[in-house]
């Protein structure tokens, strides 16, 4: 057992090895081509004869993009673009240049902790009678449990992807997530937003605690939320005069609530069924949260209900049917049949109705993720509107369309360079630029 | 006798047939039911009889009624048309049952976690079922709010909510409460209460919290209004388990009780008149023939089983006539289903009560105007009468008869569930499927 759980701390260190190599060949790289200029400039791109797809202007079909000190210079047809004399020229006749992609859900770089099974009775007694501790961490910061890996970044890359949410994943006060760009493994370099939301989960407790059911949770997350109302309240009658009045008792819990249920920072909900999304938009509703919805795989049958609010969702592309689901409980075929049919064109059917959503490789692997994001391309979401939705649209949700989304100068330079219509099937993703970094993903033989 | 029990397979078949084109059975609420044997159950039989249906609503009961032009006609001579069939104990179209790990939560709420793709919807209707009072578990003292619920399949799950009803919170005494059939493992505390004396503790307890909660607020709302309120005065804190017994206590909810035998319903019917809330009824209730004046008294009904006496020691003293003799001694009684298979067969359970005792037409109102009474929508369904909600079922024989079977279930004058269609649909499919 032991010798097992050392060996992914060997084969780390040996990648550490790998990656701190990278930056040293990079830093080669580009010593030899600014050999003239002052040693603090850093880095200047010009992407010269691409087809660049700003998103928030029409495509130019043949165009320059300036990249320099990680920001977008600036972009527009060859023509107009002039090359300034430092910038390595990289020569993209065939490629198209697209803002990076977002998902704004994803539960990368956590470490997955692992139970460990019982192997006696004393041991299976042991673990069944110790006192549960309830998991609920609205304190938590995701930023300090990650370990950002170079791999997973590059695979991500490799389907266009350079920004994501990192969300906690336990509990039904799961904790605050994180916005990183991924634009390497260390993770202080990689922050685009710390904390951006609270994460809460229509989950139940383990272990026999309280709440063990999900009416037990709803009734739980509004009585936390009308206790941080009042505790906000005493503390500010506190604060404002504390003659007469006792004290308001710390409280770890209610104090990590009180930017988001009273100060109104985002709340994100995740909604794994129709049914979870009516229960938050009734919270969101009866506590008025600044809120946005997760997961929503399901959305499309609770239109009548996003119709009203204009609450933004982060669509997952996982078409799995929630186990709520009538398709779920009608045998395998059925339910095959309901993910290669009936849920991809959730997105399509959201959009009809002028709901605003982000999609997200939420619960998938990237491989996973492009392969659903064709079929909701099939089941009627047109390119365009995906192209937004996994650009622009969580660049605004993140409260971060200022910096990402599109291609704009003074933009932060999140760039993929593909060969072919990014929604293409044999598309591949030959370049990337995060924050400047490049990126290269050449086909083999090329 | 909480649990949901599997689905048959049988009816598994139906949903796979019915799950895509629901929407396709639906009329407009428009319907005229012709030649039928109608049972009102609140008044005489009309052989050959009509029922004209207008936007949901009985519009007209009557012989050789007539229908505007394009109103869908059923003809249903030699069959027998009997208002929706209610079930006032059931667990199902629901995601959880118990919030079991402490003995008082009446801070949680079913209609929270309605779930409309719960094929039990569909098992229900197969038994001509239209509605049901679907509830918090039994495991603990205090549970939770129950609800209403129309079988609307295929509606979104607002949809199926009855307002109107009654709101009604969830109690229960007994072995489930005190653990008794549980395995207690080492090193785990038993749950308190343990005991009868327990759980009739444990809720006056609470309700004399409720009451100083509600004193607490009244305090601070003089206070607010008052001239001169104090700088520093602050609200108490909102307490959702509180708010929901102040509600109890100020006979905006009744309490559904799970009890067994006689004692422990005698000591709840006098903490509710000590505490003065109301009672909606006692579920189960197997020893009621024994405290038939103390419930007459009290005015309170029971929601029965009709012969499963006997399955765990609280039982043993149970009796098949109980329904039938608190009947005839002038209790509201109903008979629940507590399960997602027996729903289906509900009209056999209370047509087995005709075997201790009652006619064939008192048996039907355990299942239709009794049961509404209990729930408080009387006004709107439970028998066919004009004015009230097309809640319909049309059975081959008389619904009270052993050989009986449910062929249309019909809600607000829509049809949800059509066995004939159904069945000619499942035999497409499988032709189809022998095709290939």
């Amino acid at each position: 057992m032991k010798k097992e759980s050392r060996r992914p701390c060997l084969s780390g260190q040996r990648k550490k090895w790998l990656l701190l190599l990278i930056p040293l060949m990079l830093a080669g790289v580009l010593n030899s081509l600014a050999a003239l200029a002052v040693a603090e400039v850093k880095p200047a791109y010009a992407l010269v004869n691409c087809r660049l797809v700003p998103v928030s202007s029409p495509p130019i079909e043949k165009g320059t993009i300036i990249v320099r000190d990680g920001l977008i210079e600036a972009l527009g047809p060859a023509d107009r673009i002039k090359l300034p004399p430092d910038a390595e020229v990289i020569e993209a006749a065939g490629l198209t240049v697209y803002p990076g992609l977002i998902s704004a859900h994803t539960n990368l770089f956590l470490e997955v902790k692992e139970q460990e099974q019982p192997q006696t009775t004393e041991d299976f007694l042991g673990t069944y009678t110790q006192a549960a501790t309830p998991q609920q961490f609205p304190e938590l910061q995701v930023f300090k449990e990650i370990k950002p890996k170079k791999q997973t970044v590059e695979s991500w890359h490799r389907v266009g992807v350079t920004a994501v949410v990192v969300a906690p994943n336990r509990g039904i006060f799961q904790g605050q997530s994180v916005v990183l760009n991924l634009n390497g493994d260390r993770a202080n370099q990689m922050v685009l937003k710390q904390p951006w939301a609270l994460h809460i989960n229509f989950t139940t407790e383990r272990g026999g605690i309280y709440p063990s059911s999900l009416m037990g949770t709803v009734a739980f997350i509004r009585q936390k939320f009308y206790d941080t109302v009042h505790y906000a309240l005493h503390q500010k009658k506190y604060l404002s005069s504390p003659q007469f009045l006792k004290r308001p008792e710390y409280d770890l819990f209610l104090e990590a609530l009180v930017p988001f249920v009273v100060d109104k920072r985002p709340v994100v909900f995740q909604c794994n069924n129709q049914e979870d999304i009516k229960r938050a938009l009734r919270l969101i509703d009866e506590f008025k949260l600044n809120a946005v919805l997760t997961g929503c795989n399901e959305a499309w049958r609770a239109v009548e209900h996003l119709k009203k609010v204009r609450v933004p969702l982060l669509v997952t592309l996982d078409f799995r049917p929630p186990a709520t689901s009538i398709y779920n409980q009608q045998g395998e075929a059925a339910r095959k049949k309901a993910e290669a049919e009936i849920y991809p064109a959730n997105a399509a059917a959201l959009l009809k109705e002028n709901i605003p959503l982000a999609l997200t490789g939420f619960g998938l692997s990237e491989s996973s993720f492009v392969k659903n994001l064709q079929a909701a391309l099939r089941a009627g979401l047109l390119p365009e509107a995906a192209l937004r939705a996994l650009t622009i649209e969580p660049a605004r949700i993140l409260g971060l369309e200022r910096q990402l989304g599109t291609l704009e100068p003074g933009k932060i330079a999140n760039l993929i360079l593909t060969r072919g219509d990014l929604f293409g099937e044999k598309t591949r993703v030959v370049k990337v630029l995060v924050d400047g970094i490049l990126f290269n993903y050449e086909e083999k033989g090329q | 006798m909480k649990k949901p029990t599997r689905t048959s397979i049988f009816i598994l078949v139906l949903i796979s047939l019915l799950a895509g084109p629901a929407n396709r059975l639906l009329a407009a609420g428009n319907l005229l039911i012709k030649n039928a044997t109608i049972l009102p159950v609140t008044g005489p039989p009309i052989n050959g009889g009509d029922v004209l249906v207008i936007d949901g609503i009985i519009k007209q009961v009557g012989r050789n009624l007539t229908a505007p032009p394009g109103t869908r006609i059923i003809e249903a001579s030699g069959k027998y048309l009997i208002p929706g069939i209610i079930d006032t104990h059931t667990h199902l179209a629901l995601s959880g049952t118990n919030e079991g790990t402490e003995a008082i939560t009446p801070e949680v709420n079913m209609a929270e976690v309605i779930n409309p793709d719960d094929p039990a919807i569909l098992t229900a209707l197969s038994g001509g079922v239209t509605m049901v009072h679907t509830m918090h578990g039994s495991a603990n003292v205090i549970g939770g709010v129950n609800v209403v619920l129309k079988m609307k399949w295929g509606q979104p799950s607002e949809k199926l909510v009855v307002r109107e009803a009654y709101p009604t919170l969830k109690f229960a005494l007994g072995e489930n409460v005190k653990q008794s059939n549980r395995m207690l493992l080492p090193g785990r505390p038993q749950r308190y209460p343990a005991t009868r004396m327990g759980a009739n503790a444990i809720i006056r307890r609470e309700l004399l919290r409720a009451r100083d909660y509600m004193a607490e607020w009244e305090r601070y709302e003089k206070l607010r209004s008052s001239k001169n309120p104090p700088p520093n005065l602050l609200p108490p804190k909102k307490d959702l388990r509180l708010e929901t017994l102040s509600d109890l206590l100020r006979g905006k909810l009744y309490a559904r009780c799970h009890a067994y035998v006689a004692t422990e319903m005698v000591e709840f019917l006098n903490l509710a008149r000590e505490f003065g809330f109301k009672i909606g009824a006692f579920e189960h209730a197997w020893e009621a023939y024994k405290i038939t004046d103390e419930l007459l008294a009290a005015g309170v009904g029971i929601s029965v089983f009709i012969d499963s006496w006997a399955y765990k020691m609280e039982a043993a003293e149970g009796i098949a006539y109980n329904a039938a003799y608190c009947t005839k001694r002038g209790i509201l009684v109903s008979i629940n289903s507590d399960s997602s298979e027996r729903v289906r067969r509900l009209f056999n359970e209370a047509g087995k009560a005709v075997k201790y005792g009652l006619t064939p037409d008192e048996a039907l109102k355990l299942i239709t105007i009794n049961a509404a009474r209990q729930l408080g929508v009387d006004r709107l369904v439970g028998s066919i009468e004009v004015g009230k909600q097309a809640d319909l079922a049309l059975f081959n024989e008389h619904p009270m008869s052993a050989y009986t079977r449910c062929d249309l279930t019909i809600i607000e004058g829509e049809v949800y569930f059509d066995r004939e269609k159904l069945l000619l649909e499942r035999e497409a499919a499988a032709a189809r499927k022998g095709g290939n």
